[in-house]
């Protein structure tokens, strides 16, 4: 029997000890199905800096009939609730410093004259405790304003005012026509979604694998474990191979039920997203194992597997988008497997790439994986002492 | 309830932690990382994002444009050939965002009058990435018209001054022209990072000019905002883990049966075990104001005092739920995925860095039940508005409430006999 062909039917009787342990795991259940139902609720109704319900305060100096006509356009946008009136700019400022309002509209008392010279002017005090939101609020009432006196006059509003979140008017000296690509409505839903596998799987991957060999540790088995005739990297792959299959279960589970419940099917192609997250999972539970290796109690183990998580989610641009962080940071998200796997992943789930345009996110968690697995065989030379 | 026991309990703690250098590593460093990693991810300023020209004029006015949008360094442009090589170099991702200026663009600026057609610039985003696309849609948008304003309104073809990074602060002089450069400052900030800014006046063509203006945090820096949160997350988070697993240890060296067949009663134990580990979160805060302070120029508002008294009250209830949660787990692999699947929508639906007012109905008076959602606001009233204890009265009453339902629930486990 050649060494190849020893090594792999180790790995497999490892694997298959492994399992039948698995089957009579409390956790199992609930990284499977509970996990992935939670994550897609969260990210599904809860995760978005689309700012709603937003509430504001009108300032209105001029009750005239065009801040009338802003006051009613801003609030059927849809986006905010129903205004609140203030009468004093010490009230407005109260109100903000208490947080009970994001934004107030300030109207000046001559906007019918400044109208009339065709300089109309409001001011908008911000919040800026929260700078995605208010500068998300300001835009929005900026473009709703700018359309304001055009739905008055018919023959500028149909070159103009039509949909202000896609078309400007032809002032400008142009025709400034936008769109977005692969979400055309740019929900966040869609951004989200897409990245649910992988905070998934790094959960699952990281938790299960972080305890595997520290248990050893802890039972005192670790140094039978190391004096069996297989070798120690065959045990630890084999320790981990049933996760895999865990991993694609709740992978399936978790793309079916965003399917299902939000109508959000990959686009790209199944059996690619299955291959991309092939060299993650087994790049993420390497972690893991490699976390157990250096980790002399259980508690040590979870605590780097846990700070280890955190930041992934993070830096890895899956929450928010890494190509907004300073360099440095940039980079140092470059480390963590779930970048990798979160550009292929939205490459492949949300703008249908092909297999080359994520080949290399591919190679780079390969590389990770191997770099770890000699760490780990490194790490495991039995030593005395 | 007798303090000597319960003073001895406490240097049974302070010692065991003291003795395990790995605890007192994870106190100190966890922390200040957090700190450091989370303070400057949240930003709404693009810069150097890949933008994809297709040039189908490739005359004067466009190649301006061009050199006017590479100089603010917000986009990196590249010249593209074609349009299916520009889709799919979006779909690789190797572009987000992309401008197609139409073969008209010359010929129209020479002789456009009333009532023609004007010029049809397309601008295609990476919906993909929405967060980012949003972004940069808001500078993209009021960079180009910017850049067309002026080109457009130049009598002799573009043999003039190369635009320089410098133009764009000379916008605001121009403003009056119907540029649409956002003017500098506060409000210039906010514009650019909104979106679409005002359109020129002059024609009477209507719409009103919106001038923002931020208060508290007049660049909208997202600093101020993570350092804030951060707080949040380190005492709900970190905290919780720390003593969840502290007392598995416990469990599985079996001394915490041994604690609870000596005569200290649950709430020596859990007072025992809660104020060593808040003592040391306790310099944990200050060391992060300091680190935020110095670094990054951000100290709180309000007051300082305040806010880590309220810290320390607020750790206390976060501490209560990391006993809740190891006294009702027999492993310390349940103690984990309990405290991982708990975390990870906790950190999100706590306001952390997803406004909880963007969240639908349920969600919200769910995010409403986590204590770290109300520290998390409070911290930043502090920080960021300069609140003080009054108006948050409301708030402290709420954490207050939340903390004495866990303590009791804590303090029936920990009596509970495995």
């Amino acid at each position: 029997m050649s060494a190849f062909r020893r090594t792999i039917s180790n790995v497999l009787a490892v694997a298959y000890k492994e399992t039948a342990l698995l089957r009579h795991d409390r956790t199992l259940v609930q990284n499977v199905f509970l996990q992935p139902a939670i994550m897609l609720l969260v990210f599904g109704y809860a995760l978005s800096f689309r700012p709603t319900n937003v509430r504001w305060a009108v300032l209105d100096r001029s009750e005239s009939t065009a801040s009338r006509a802003l006051v009613a356009e801003i609030g059927a946008s849809g986006y905010f609730e129903p205004p609140r009136r203030v009468e004093s700019y010490g009230e407005a400022r109260r109100l903000l410093r208490e947080g009970s309002v994001t934004a107030v509209l300030v109207v000046p008392s001559d906007l019918r004259r400044r109208m009339e010279r065709g300089r109309p002017e409001v001011q908008l005090l911000l919040d800026g405790t929260d700078p995605m939101t208010a500068a998300r609020v300001s835009g929005y009432v900026t473009q709703i304003a700018s359309h304001v006196g055009l739905r008055s006059d018919p023959g500028l509003r149909d070159r103009g005012g039509t949909s202000p979140a896609t078309r400007t008017g032809p002032e400008a000296g142009v025709d400034l026509r936008q769109s977005f690509r692969f979400n055309p409505t740019l929900r966040d839903l869609d951004f989200y979604l897409s990245a649910m596998a992988g905070y998934l799987l790094t959960n699952l991957c990281l938790s299960a694998a972080a305890l595997s060999l520290v248990a050893e540790k802890e039972n005192g088995t670790y140094e039978q474990l190391l004096a069996q005739p297989t070798r120690p990297i065959e045990v630890v792959v084999g320790k981990l191979l049933p996760n895999v299959a865990v991993s694609y279960l709740s992978l399936g589970l978790a793309t079916i039920g965003a399917g299902f419940f939000y109508g959000f099917w990959p686009r790209g192609n199944m059996l690619l997203l299955l291959l991309v997250t092939l060299p993650f999972v087994l790049a993420t539970l390497s972690i893991g194992a490699f976390v157990s290796t250096l980790a002399r109690t259980s508690a040590q183990a979870i605590f780097i597997a846990v700070f280890f998580i955190m930041p992934s989610f993070v830096l890895s641009g899956s929450m928010l988008p890494y190509e907004l962080m300073p360099h440095g940071v940039r980079e140092l998200g470059g480390l963590f497997p779930l970048r990798w796997f979160q550009v292929a992943a939205r490459r492949v789930i949300v703008r249908g790439a092909s297999l080359s345009e994520v080949a290399v996110p591919i190679l780079v968690l390969v590389a990770i994986f191997c770099v770890l697995l000699a760490a780990i065989r490194r790490m495991m030379k039995p030593r005395l002492g | 309830m007798s303090f000597r026991r319960l003073w001895i309990l406490m240097r049974r703690e302070a010692l065991a932690t003291l003795r395990d250098p790995f605890t007192i590593s994870i106190l100190v460093a966890v922390p200040l990382m957090a700190l450091l990693l989370f303070s400057s991810i949240l930003s709404t300023e693009v810069t150097g994002l890949p933008l994809g020209v297709l040039d189908l004029s490739d005359g004067p006015t466009s190649r301006r444009i061009v050199r006017e949008l590479a100089a603010g360094g917000n986009f990196a442009p590249t010249r593209w050939s074609s349009r299916p090589a520009i889709e799919s170099a979006l779909r690789s991702g190797d572009l987000g965002a992309a401008i197609v200026l139409p073969p008209d663009l010359e010929r129209r600026r020479g002789a456009r009058g009333e009532g023609s057609a004007a010029p049809q610039v397309e601008l295609i985003y990476d919906g993909g990435e929405a967060v980012l696309a949003a972004n940069a849609e808001a500078y993209l948008k009021s960079l180009v018209l910017a850049a067309v304003g002026r080109a457009t309104r130049e009598e002799t073809p573009v043999v003039v001054v190369p635009p320089t990074s410098g133009d764009r602060s000379r916008a605001p002089d121009v403003a009056a022209g119907g540029d649409v450069v956002p003017a500098e400052g506060p409000a210039g900030r906010a514009a650019a990072a909104a979106g679409p800014a005002p359109r020129p006046r002059g024609s009477g063509a209507g719409g009103i000019r919106v001038v923002p203006r931020a208060l508290f945090n007049p660049t909208l820096d997202g600093r101020p905002f993570m350092v804030a949160g951060t707080f949040g997350f380190v005492l709900s988070f970190a905290a919780t883990l720390i003593i969840a697993v502290s007392v598995v240890n416990e469990r599985f060296a079996g001394t915490f049966e041994q604690l609870q067949v000596t005569p200290a009663t649950s709430i020596e134990i859990l007072l025992g075990k809660v104020l060593p580990i808040g003592a040391v979160f306790s310099v944990d805060v200050v060391l992060m104001m300091l680190v935020a302070g110095w670094l990054y120029g951000v100290w709180p508002a309000g007051s300082a005092l305040f806010f880590v008294l309220l810290s320390v009250f607020y750790m206390v209830v976060s501490l209560s739920l990391g006993m809740l949660i190891s006294a009702t787990s027999a492993t310390a692999a349940e103690a984990v995925s309990k405290t991982v699947l708990l975390s990870t929508p906790l950190i999100q639906l706590s306001g952390f860095a997803f406004p909880v007012r963007n969240m639908s109905t349920p969600f919200r008076w769910f995010a409403e039940l986590i204590p770290a959602t109300h520290y998390i606001r409070m911290s930043r009233a502090i920080y960021l508005r300069g609140e003080g204890p009054l108006t948050l009265l409301p708030e402290i009453a709420i954490i207050a409430a939340m903390g004495l339902g866990l303590g009791a629930l804590a303090l029936r486990a920990i009596g509970r006999r495995t």
